[in-house]
């Protein structure tokens, strides 16, 4: 089987971690797959073209005409697409930022730069691993599923339910705006953790519910300006989803 | 891409393999001069453009995501920036654990350059996981697991920590906890020697340029992240880090999508080499061994050698923080406890902060002399600057391929491109760091 790791606009965060947190795991993945695409590791098969895959992990947003080429190349060439990490699946902190920036000024023109967008709006995705940066054991479990012809899946539950099975006190109790409520789960409520608010790295809960949130909050006496802002940081395109639906 | 290049094209990297981010090198023949352009091809994520307007206890966690391998150095460095502005004092344990981070995270993003992105090409394998050399291969990832793993048990997680935050941390720290993972180190040391022995034998290209160097200098140690650091350079003078900020002038290519960073008005080479070749006496006993079998000179190839030295150096920086660190607990950030002069904070939360001024910070993350600079007004960021060290080098790794294609010319433009290719590589670029110094 044929395996093929992308990165388009990024911090390649999430390609280094699987290197990282998969440790001597990498020569697992060596050994079992043909990887014919993975910048960081190996010299691409095919020079600068983009090899056949049957799956294709792509990290990073849609932000310059290359990255546009790239990944329509790698949507014809793979069987099966994996966006990898908030910025492929929704345009991270990236899709926000570059809405209200000038993309006529010459310069912006000339290096083919327009705004951040995830790879669904351009290219058919068929899965999503989310996360800023993504979760070396959610893509073992993720590739174990693909390979055994099982359809991979998202954590179902919020980024709350974690938070509590770790017993850390809420902050929402202490009056801090935070996102664990409508975040999805599976980062094991890292920053909560450590008493930082969740700012939703990995995007919306499948049952995020924005009313009953902001509701939530009023309650407390928390206000929502922050909220709204802190939803639209990673969440970029989904937060624009989300708020539409929630209103 | 676009844009109004000039002079015929005699050399192209095209996209440039085993980097970090998307970049080529194009050397062309311009009215009968030989000129190089290093052209980063990465998207910009306007990561500095979001903070303006943002609460000041954005910075760190926006600014860790610049980049994946140097993320660490960035959060620090933010939540030093903010500091500095608002002239909130952090306890000394605070700067510790945070040197400790700092270490762990150059540590990782060197095992990560010379075993991934640096050897391979060199000894012409196609990946590391084809090296002949099967004991180095599992020595590197060994101290690529552990190093990773510190940073996670310190910092939250282990890419993009969230427990840096203004102020201080944003859990307890408990020294004795950490004494433990530090250990381990111990037990790593014959794998960092292993590495270091390895990459100090290499045989590497000669390609020695004059050119001004510069590195941080703490006075009587190696420079990594310091309280309060000057830039050192290599003929001598010694400049204050806010002099080193005002000597910085952004320069706009119009082949590139990030700006390069120009030190008085031409180049300055930071990083690992310029660290080794100003600095080396204050190295830990078998760094410094170990560097002494090297001639040190101008050379970006010797940039490898002196990542390689450093590995060994952070290795016993961190077993000696290890046996300092047990007595600190360092509390959360909390009001009256990191209260600034404006501001109290709460967690990493600055709530009701009507702060203002100016701050920056500069430190030696893994590639250089990283410099964060932001604006605050009223308890809101109002601009934000950072100076990468790619941003830096981008010049130096343009004058050394123009050079070098004047002098090897006869080699031919396939053999040239190997070798622009390892050359470029050498500086260890970061185009995800570099493109934050925005065009926009």
């Amino acid at each position: 089987m044929r395996l093929a790791f992308y990165a388009l606009t990024s911090c390649e965060g999430c390609l280094t971690t699987l290197i990282t947190n998969l440790g001597p795991n990498v020569e697992v993945l060596w050994k079992m797959f043909d990887i014919d695409y993975f910048k960081l590791v190996r010299e691409p098969v095919g020079g600068t073209k983009i090899p056949k895959a049957d799956i294709a992990f792509v990290e990073g947003a849609v932000v310059t005409d290359r990255d546009r080429r790239t990944l329509t190349e790698i949507r014809k060439n793979s069987s099966f697409v994996v966006a990898l990490g908030t910025c492929a699946s929704s345009g991270n902190i990236a899709y926000t930022a570059s809405r209200d920036v000038d993309f006529e000024a010459k310069h912006l023109r000339d290096l083919e730069i327009s705004p951040a967008e995830p790879l669904s709006s351009l290219v058919a995705v068929d899965f999503e691993l989310s996360g800023c940066p993504v979760s070396a054991e959610e893509f073992t479990e993720a590739l174990l599923r693909l390979i055994n012809s099982i359809e991979p899946i998202q954590p179902d539950f919020s980024v709350c339910y974690e938070c509590k099975s770790r017993g850390n006190p809420c902050l929402l109790d202490a009056k801090k705006v935070c996102l664990g409520p409508l975040a999805m789960g599976g980062c094991g409520a890292a920053c909560p953790t450590v008493g930082s608010a969740c700012y939703s790295c990995r995007g919306p809960a499948m049952e995020a519910d924005l009313k009953a949130y902001l509701l939530t909050l009023e309650k407390k006496g928390i206000g929502k300006e922050k909220a709204l802002m802190m939803l639209r940081m990673f969440t970029g395109k989904k937060a624009k989803e989300l708020l539409k639906d929630g209103r | 891409m676009g844009g109004s290049s000039k002079g015929d094209v005699i050399l192209d990297t095209n996209e440039l393999r085993f980097i970090e981010g998307h970049a080529r090198l194009q050397v062309r023949m311009a009215g009968g001069d030989t000129v190089a352009e290093f052209q980063n091809l990465e998207g910009p994520r306007f990561l500095t453009k979001y903070l303006v307007g943002k609460p000041i206890e954005m910075a760190p966690m926006v600014a860790s995501r610049i980049c994946g391998l140097c993320y660490t150095a960035h959060s620090i460095n933010a939540a030093e920036a903010i500091e500095r502005a608002l002239g909130i004092e952090v306890s000394k344990e605070v700067r510790e654990l945070r040197n400790v981070l700092y270490l762990a995270n150059n540590l990782r993003s060197h095992v990560m350059h010379l075993l991934y992105l640096t050897l391979p090409s060199i000894k012409g394998v196609i990946s590391v996981l084809r090296l002949r050399d099967k004991d180095l291969y599992e020595a590197g990832t060994r101290l690529l697991t552990k190093s990773t793993e510190l940073i996670e048990v310190w910092g939250g997680r282990s890419v993009h920590v969230p427990n840096v935050v203004v102020g201080g941390f944003g859990a307890v720290m408990n020294g004795r906890q950490l004494v433990s993972s530090v250990h381990e180190l111990e037990g790593l040391m014959n794998d960092a020697r292993r590495f270091a022995d390895y990459a100090i034998e290499l045989d590497l290209p000669e390609l020695e340029r004059y050119r001004p160097l510069g590195s941080l200098r703490n006075p009587g140690h190696y420079p990594t992240y310091a309280e309060d650091a000057s830039m050192v350079l290599n003929d001598g003078s010694l400049l204050s880090s806010d002099e080193y900020y005002d000597s910085i002038t952004e320069v706009t290519k119009y082949y590139s999508t990030s700006k390069h960073a120009y030190f008085r008005n031409s180049e300055l080479t930071v990083g690992a080499l310029s660290r080794v070749i100003l600095n080396r006496r204050h190295l830990k006993a078998e760094a410094k061994a170990f560097a002494e079998r090297v001639e040190w000179r101008m050379n970006p190839f010797l940039i490898i050698k002196a990542q390689a030295v450093e590995v060994v150096h952070y290795m016993e920086e961190l077993i000696a923080a290890g046996q300092r660190l047990g007595d600190i607990i360092v509390e959360p950030s909390k009001e009256g406890v990191a209260a600034g002069v404006n501001c109290s904070s709460s967690q990493g939360e600055i709530p009701d902060c009507q702060g203002t001024g100016r701050g920056f910070f500069v430190a030696e993350a893994p590639r250089g002399a990283l410099c964060h600079a932001c604006e605050v007004e009223k308890g809101k960021i109002k601009s934000y600057k950072v100076y990468t060290p790619t941003a830096v080098n981008s010049k130096s790794i343009e004058l050394d391929a123009a050079e070098f294609v004047k002098k090897f010319r006869q080699l031919g433009v396939e053999k040239m491109r190997y070798i622009l290719e390892d050359m470029t590589r050498a500086y260890d670029p970061c185009l995800s760091c570099a493109v934050s110094l925005d065009i926009y």
